[in-house]
């Protein structure tokens, strides 16, 4: 298993990380614990509600939860800073301008060229 | 004095009382306007799903990273540059394709466990969209190959249409003195002789 060496298209598995299981401080082996300690929780709970069997509702994540709330209401936390203001402007009012002048443009000399009659009117889709 | 309640349910009726004291706090601060933001604003604060402003002082990031189910020390949230992540906390940006197929995952299909903190693109990272596994070649080379050959296409394709290229020819040369009947000449007139041709 020395040489392993992942497919071309995946990550290595954290299962075959060297680092996991070679050169390990004793800080590094609590820090593992200690996330270990949390999904087993986490895993717990979960099973409990699972395989309980007076159980009659959906089970509700609140980790789902908390991402749908935080994903639905950015404004209580949005501020008027400098970059937010730029990105507001460049993707609310500059295209508008942008386009009524492209657009406006394009139109008025299509006009022009219909009423001198200039205009050529070809069979190809492609302009 | 024991009461007759079970610890479980001991437990239920502290977080309700926690819940109820957070309620009747997020009320007094008064900031929604309508009854339905009201409402729902007060069951998500309740029951701790609110992603709160940006942590500043030690105690708030270690109240956010227990409610986010992280570790005080892995917890970091988004720089607070208003862009409206509050607390939110700042996960790798890797998708579900990366993720061990083989582990007994809670949800299979989207390679997660239940509870587990989301990632804030998570619906942008599932096994459809958008995928983060390593490529053969570096990204960066992938994407200069891939433009640098389409805008050689689309140049030479350019430089063709402006500046086409064709063998030299002649005025095309008609039989029958240049089609003199077909093009409405007089039958009864004998046409001048039209030669074509050099010897």
């Amino acid at each position: 298993m020395a040489d392993y060496r992942e497919a071309p298209l995946a990550t290595r598995p954290k299962t075959l990380d060297p680092n996991e299981y070679f050169n390990l401080s004793a800080e590094k082996r609590r820090t593992e614990e200690e996330r270990a300690a949390l999904r087993a929780s986490l895993k717990r709970q979960y099973q409990l509600q699972l395989n309980n069997p007076h159980r009659k509702e959906l089970i509700e994540d609140p980790a789902m939860n908390r991402w749908v709330y935080a994903r639905a209401n950015p404004y209580p936390h949005f501020r008027p800073t400098f970059k937010t203001s730029l990105m507001g402007l460049l993707s609310g009012v500059v295209p508008l301008f942008v386009l009524y002048y492209a657009f406006k443009t394009d139109r008025d000399n299509r006009e022009e060229k219909i009423k001198n009659g200039t205009l050529e009117r070809k069979f190809c889709l492609s302009s | 004095m024991r009461t007759l309640l079970s610890l479980n349910q001991k437990r239920l009726l502290n977080m309700a009382g926690v819940g109820f004291q957070r309620w009747a706090r997020f009320l007094s601060k008064g900031k929604y306007s309508n009854i339905s933001a009201l409402l729902s604003g007060c069951r998500a604060a309740s029951s701790g799903m609110k992603n709160g402003p940006y942590p500043k002082t030690l105690e708030e990031r270690a109240a956010a990273a227990k409610k986010y189910n992280i570790r005080v020390e892995d917890y970091e949230p988004y720089p607070d540059d208003g862009d409206g992540y509050g607390d939110y906390p700042k996960l790798v940006d890797r998708s579900q394709h990366e993720r061990d197929p083989w582990y007994q995952w809670d949800h299979p299909d989207l390679r997660r466990n239940w509870g587990e903190p989301m990632h804030w693109d998570f619906d942008m990272y599932i096994r459809n969209r958008v995928d983060t596994s390593p490529s053969p070649v570096p990204w960066s080379t992938m994407c200069k190959q891939l433009l640098g050959f389409i805008g050689f296409m689309l140049l030479m394709f350019y430089i063709g249409h402006e500046m086409p290229v064709y063998q030299p020819i002649g005025p095309k040369q008609f039989p029958y003195n240049n089609l003199y009947l077909e093009r409405g000449g007089d039958p009864n007139k004998t046409p001048e002789d039209v030669k074509n041709y050099e010897i």
